[in-house]
């Protein structure tokens, strides 16, 4: 019995010596392919838009025209680059418009929607930056943005 | 907890705001602060280091400024001297710092810190489990009494509650990630804007002696309960001032959370947790929603 665990011991102690890279199974750790892996993992940031030749690009989508424009308010773009225009349906068949991401003086926003858009109901939330429009004009409110250069 | 106003809230806005404008360069150090640039009067215990940096600003946001804000500033002090107060000044990133004071989501985050680890035992019995009552105690028709069925019906005296609490119940829930990581930036910048956000350089003291805690807090009117956050190994002398005291309390940056920074007057943080802070909210908004749980490999996950 004695004899067979020394056995044992010497051969544990030659498969050791034969270097870490072989296991005990004779099977060879390698990383080579790791990086096939890696390409495969989803990154979490959110890329910054390409530059696209034209605009509006295929999808309908615009970048803002240039540096943030002198206004007293500021339309900031939603994580995915698009602008915060939302529609909602209340009770299946109210329409409403919902504006995020309000910087800067909201009421100015507001004063500026009823003109140039002759929108009439409308409602501030200056604690979360949030405007709700009446009625479903979101097509409108995303060209008057897009001109006012957010 | 919230104060209305008052001259050091009066304070903190000019604090926060002076410096926002006329600020020339702007182009932090480094993380670390190269040295005291203005101390207010030579000390014999310290020597006055000769070179000043040119710019007040000792450290840059972390994370790039979106061009339609500004960074908000705090001053940066130190904890080696009770009159070391202005060691320079620190850009501070304004999604982190200066969102909107959503006192909702506080109280959301604040309310859910609180239950979602509650268990509440309230259990009582109902007929079925109170003892005995299996036999009517007097016949239906004829006794001239109300017909009952059993002794430990819930309109008996010591008959069984109809509708009580049952048995354990869990009220584990979870906010979503978001606002849970709004919750964070609203505490921080409520913190700040009362007044109550204080950033150090550094966690040395010169001594263990946890009275020189509790005098450098009061001199510096930081309040009855102050809560200090260290990303880095804690210095081991302020470990052992602060083992000791109940109002003092020391936690890694990890560990910040809302019911904490409400519970403390006063929130200390260095200079480099502001940047572990700031990488770590300001990642939340630019991130996609999450294919799989963020505990497993992403290529980029901060």
């Amino acid at each position: 019995m004695a004899a067979l665990a020394m056995a044992a011991a010497g051969l544990g102690r030659r498969l050791r010596e034969l270097g870490g890279a072989v296991g005990r199974r004779g099977v060879k750790d390698s990383d080579d392919d790791f990086a096939l892996v890696q390409r495969l993992l989803p990154p979490t940031r959110v890329p910054l838009p390409p530059p696209h030749p034209t605009y509006p690009t295929p999808s309908g989508w615009s970048p803002p025209k240039g540096p943030p424009p002198h206004l007293p308010y500021f339309v900031a773009r939603s994580r995915l680059h698009n602008l915060p225009v939302y529609p909602r349906l209340v009770k299946g068949n109210r329409r409403l418009t919902l504006l995020r991401h309000i910087w800067g003086n909201i009421w100015e926003l507001e004063r500026d929607l009823r003109e140039d858009l002759g929108v009439t109901d409308v409602q501030v939330n200056e604690v979360t930056g949030c405007l709700r429009i009446r009625g479903g004009c979101e097509r409108e409110l995303r060209a008057w943005l897009l001109q006012k250069g957010f | 907890m919230f104060r209305a106003g008052g001259p050091r809230v009066a304070a903190a806005a000019v604090r926060a705001w002076a410096w926002a404008r006329g600020r020339a360069g702007a182009v932090g150090v480094s993380s670390a602060p190269a040295g005291p640039p203005a101390a207010p009067e030579p000390r014999r215990e310290k020597p006055l280091l000769p070179a000043l940096p040119r710019s007040p600003i000792l450290r840059a946001c972390s994370v790039p400024v979106p061009p339609h804000r500004s960074p908000v500033q705090a001053w940066v002090e130190s904890l080696q001297h009770h009159d070391d107060e202005c060691r320079g000044l620190t850009d501070l990133h304004p999604d982190v710092f200066a969102v909107r004071p959503r006192l909702d989501i506080l109280h959301m985050v604040a309310m859910w810190q609180k239950n979602f680890k509650r268990i509440s035992y309230a259990k009582v019995k109902t007929r079925a489990e109170v003892r005995g009552g299996g036999r009517k105690p007097w016949r239906q028709k004829g006794s001239g009494r109300a017909r009952h069925g059993s002794i430990r019906s819930p309109l008996w005296r010591g008959g069984g509650i109809a509708h009580g609490p049952r048995g354990p119940t869990s009220y584990y829930y979870m906010l979503p990630m978001k606002v849970r990581v709004l919750g964070l930036k609203v505490a921080l910048t409520v913190k700040l804007m009362q007044d109550d956000l204080h950033i150090v350089d550094s966690l040395e003291i010169p001594t263990a002696d946890p009275q020189y805690l509790l005098d450098l807090a009061r001199y510096r009117r930081w309040g009855r309960s102050i809560l200090i956050v260290d990303v880095n190994e804690v210095p081991e002398n302020i470990g052992t001032a602060a083992a000791g005291l109940k109002t003092i309390n020391l936690i890694p940056a990890l560990g910040l959370n809302v019911h904490s920074m409400l519970k403390h007057e006063t929130l200390v943080l260095t200079l480099d947790t502001v940047t572990f802070l700031e990488k770590k909210l300001l990642w939340h908004d630019t991130r996609y929603s999450a294919l799989y749980p963020f505990s497993m490999p992403y290529s980029d996950f901060p």
